[in-house]
């Protein structure tokens, strides 16, 4: 995603609007002259600042393009999928630590994004579990950090 | 003091120290050599199995991982052309030319042993200076301490970035993101949306590894990711004509060595600015400047010293004022934080024991990295081979489980999600990053001298700048500021849109 100036300037401008607004009426129990909302507002008055500075620069851009436009890579369609797959590991990992394990989920996370890289697919599952145990060795057994274990708990080790 | 620096040697002659120092340097080594793995990304990486260590082992994970990967940067570059880390891109033409003309030991060499002397140079002028700075800086009240932030903050967003305007944003979205939770002066919950997992703010190191190492892989599925072609096939004797190098350029090293060191102290402006300046001074000065970029000594000697030295030289402002030089010590005083080892002068009263294991560990790391950073070099060309399209969904796996570790926490995940996407859409649209990391790490820092201060002079500003040490800080900052912004109205286009990758 590629913003122009202008459209990068008021998105913060808004921005700083919002702190502002959250921060206006905190509450301030020890009635001290500057209560916990001035600080906020000190620097949401500084992001307007840079933020509109930015907007004008922007619209007197001559070569500024679009609004908002597509940086080059994203003119290809697999670039994007590609892309997606990073936050989409994540999410997957948020949702399925707890049931599948994490021995389970991070070997399929790895599996796909290897064969999406271009390994083959045997070699992928091979790598992928052998990475997953290595990762899982130097959290658990090495550091103790209690790794969910899902349907594979009955061979805990 | 002498006692303080043996209780320190004895804190890290400690075998586990030793081992942590050991593995963090071939890390460090393996990681900055590949291209498209920076030193900042090998030490994000790195936080979440430092808060299972006690201090010191995990501030030398830190040092050591850092210093050998700003040298082992220079490797790629030298056989593919691609540097390993931006702070080896200056004099990325010299070296590729010596290794065209099949001599990739000489840039392998000069690399090495000289990156070593200006660690060491750099090192020394930590060790001597820090403690001094501290003593001095005792004084200091939240009102001096309040304008040295802003200093810093200051010359991170106006000397060391290429577009001042986008940086000032980074950097109050960052100062703003640390706003969030109970940890202000009055300790009101702000900005937390009623979640209680917001109420201790955001977690640092999940946003770290999420911002250097998950932005990182984010880039990765964009980019061609072909593996390098490796030409070389063998790499000569490499320290074989270093001495003769060191007596013919001694000047250069010293230069070098001293510029990167003050590059380093001044906030915001790390290693590759570093060797940028000092590339370019060595050029200048030259006896022979039209041999520049064709496979000559001379700039890479002095360019090397200096990228290594500013490591140390960043450590300064970092201990001293708890103040970072550039995105890897602002992780470092996250790590810090962490370990109850909050830097400021102080920290030399309370705890000099660590600080002095702190210096010798960075003497420590740079004298290891003659024997193993031979040791990469030998075998550099196989380490390059590797593809990154399998390196990166195993550091992706590695981020998500770090973030996860610290608290057991999956929203910590989430977390790390989101601040690698903010990283990657901020440098997609030429906003650069590291200013966020300083906004955050001294955002709290920043609201409390400000508040004590306004405190103290009961709401008046002039309080700001009443006392004599605090009004000239508070006139150097302004100084800066004022000086860009003219400077840039003058230019008639108040940014530059040149971004630096």
């Amino acid at each position: 995603m590629k913003f122009n100036d202008l459209f990068a300037g008021l998105v913060v401008l808004a921005l700083s609007g919002l702190v502002a607004f959250a921060s206006w009426n905190l509450p301030n129990p020890s009635e001290q002259p500057l209560g916990p909302s001035a600080f906020p507002l000190i620097l949401a008055g500084l992001l307007a600042l840079c933020a509109a500075i930015l907007a004008v620069n922007g619209a007197r851009a001559t070569n500024a393009g679009p609004l908002v436009g597509l940086a080059d890579w994203a003119r290809s369609g697999t670039a994007v999928l590609r892309l997606l797959l990073v936050p989409a590991a994540v999410i997957f990992y948020m949702f399925c630590a707890e049931p599948l394990g994490f021995l389970i989920a991070a070997t399929a996370i790895l599996v796909v994004l290897f064969v999406v890289g271009g390994t083959k697919p045997l070699q992928a599952i091979g790598f992928a579990l052998a990475t997953a145990l290595a990762i899982h060795s130097i959290f658990y057994l090495g550091l103790g950090v209690q790794l969910p274990w899902g349907p594979l708990e009955p061979f805990r080790w | 003091m002498l006692d303080a620096y043996v209780t320190a040697l004895g804190m890290v002659l400690d075998p586990y120290v030793l081992f942590v120092i050991t593995a963090s340097a071939i890390y460090g080594l393996v990681v900055g050599c590949i291209p498209g793995l920076s030193a900042t990304m090998a030490t994000a990486l790195l936080v979440p199995l430092t808060f299972f260590m006690p201090p010191v082992p995990a501030i030398a994970a830190i040092v050591t991982t850092s210093t050998m990967a700003i040298f082992s940067g220079d490797i790629p570059g030298c056989l593919l052309r691609i540097p390993g880390t931006p702070a080896s891109a200056a004099y990325v033409d010299d070296s590729y030319k010596m290794t065209l003309q099949g001599k990739p030991e000489l840039a392998l060499g000069i690399g090495l042993w000289f990156s070593v002397l200006g660690g060491l140079f750099g090192t020394a002028v930590m060790m001597v200076a820090s403690p001094a700075i501290a003593d001095f800086a005792l004084g200091f009240g939240s009102v001096e301490f309040f304008w040295i932030v802003m200093l810093g903050l200051g010359g991170a967003v106006f000397i060391g970035s290429s577009t001042p305007l986008k940086a000032c944003i980074s950097l109050l979205i960052g100062l703003m993101i640390a706003m969030i939770g109970m940890n202000n002066p009055a300790g009101q919950p702000r900005f937390t949306f009623d979640s209680t997992e917001m109420l201790g703010g955001v977690s640092l190191i999940p946003m770290m590894v999420g911002m250097f190492a998950c932005s990182e892989v984010m880039r990765h599925m964009i980019s061609d990711s072909s593996a390098p072609q490796v030409v070389v096939k063998k790499i000569g004797p490499i320290f074989a004509n270093m001495w003769r190098l060191t007596k013919q350029y001694p000047w250069q090293l010293i230069r070098g060595s001293a510029l990167g060191t003050v590059i380093g102290i001044q906030p915001g402006s790390g290693a590759d600015m570093a060797a940028w300046m000092s590339y370019a001074m060595s050029k200048r000065f030259s006896k022979e400047p039209e041999k520049f970029g064709t496979g000559h000594p001379e700039g890479l000697i002095e360019a090397g010293a200096s990228n290594n030295s500013s490591l140390a030289g960043a450590w300064i402002p970092a201990l001293v004022f708890g103040i970072p030089g550039d995105s890897i010590t602002a992780i470092a005083i996250g790590v810090l934080m962490m370990k109850n080892m909050a830097p400021g002068p102080t920290i030399f009263v309370n705890a000099p024991e660590n600080v002095y294991a702190l210096f010798l560990v960075f003497v420590i790391a740079n004298l290891l990295m003659l024997p193993l950073g031979w040791a990469i070099i030998k075998i550099a060309t196989r380490v390059l081979s590797v593809p990154r399209r399998v390196l990166m969904p195993i550091i992706l796996v590695f981020a998500i489980v770090g973030s996860y570790a610290i608290n057991n926490s999956l929203f910590d995940v989430g977390v790390m999600l989101a601040f690698g996407l903010l990283a990657f859409v901020l440098e997609e649209n030429d906003f650069p990053v590291a200013p966020v990391i300083l906004g955050v790490v001294l955002g709290p820092l920043l609201e409390e001298y400000f508040i004590n201060s306004m405190i103290k002079s009961d709401g008046r500003l002039i309080g700001l700048v009443d006392r004599p040490i605090a009004a000239v800080l508070a006139a150097i900052t302004i100084g800066i500021i004022g000086w860009t912004v003219i400077a840039s109205m003058r230019a008639g286009k108040p940014d530059k849109e040149t971004a630096r990758s």
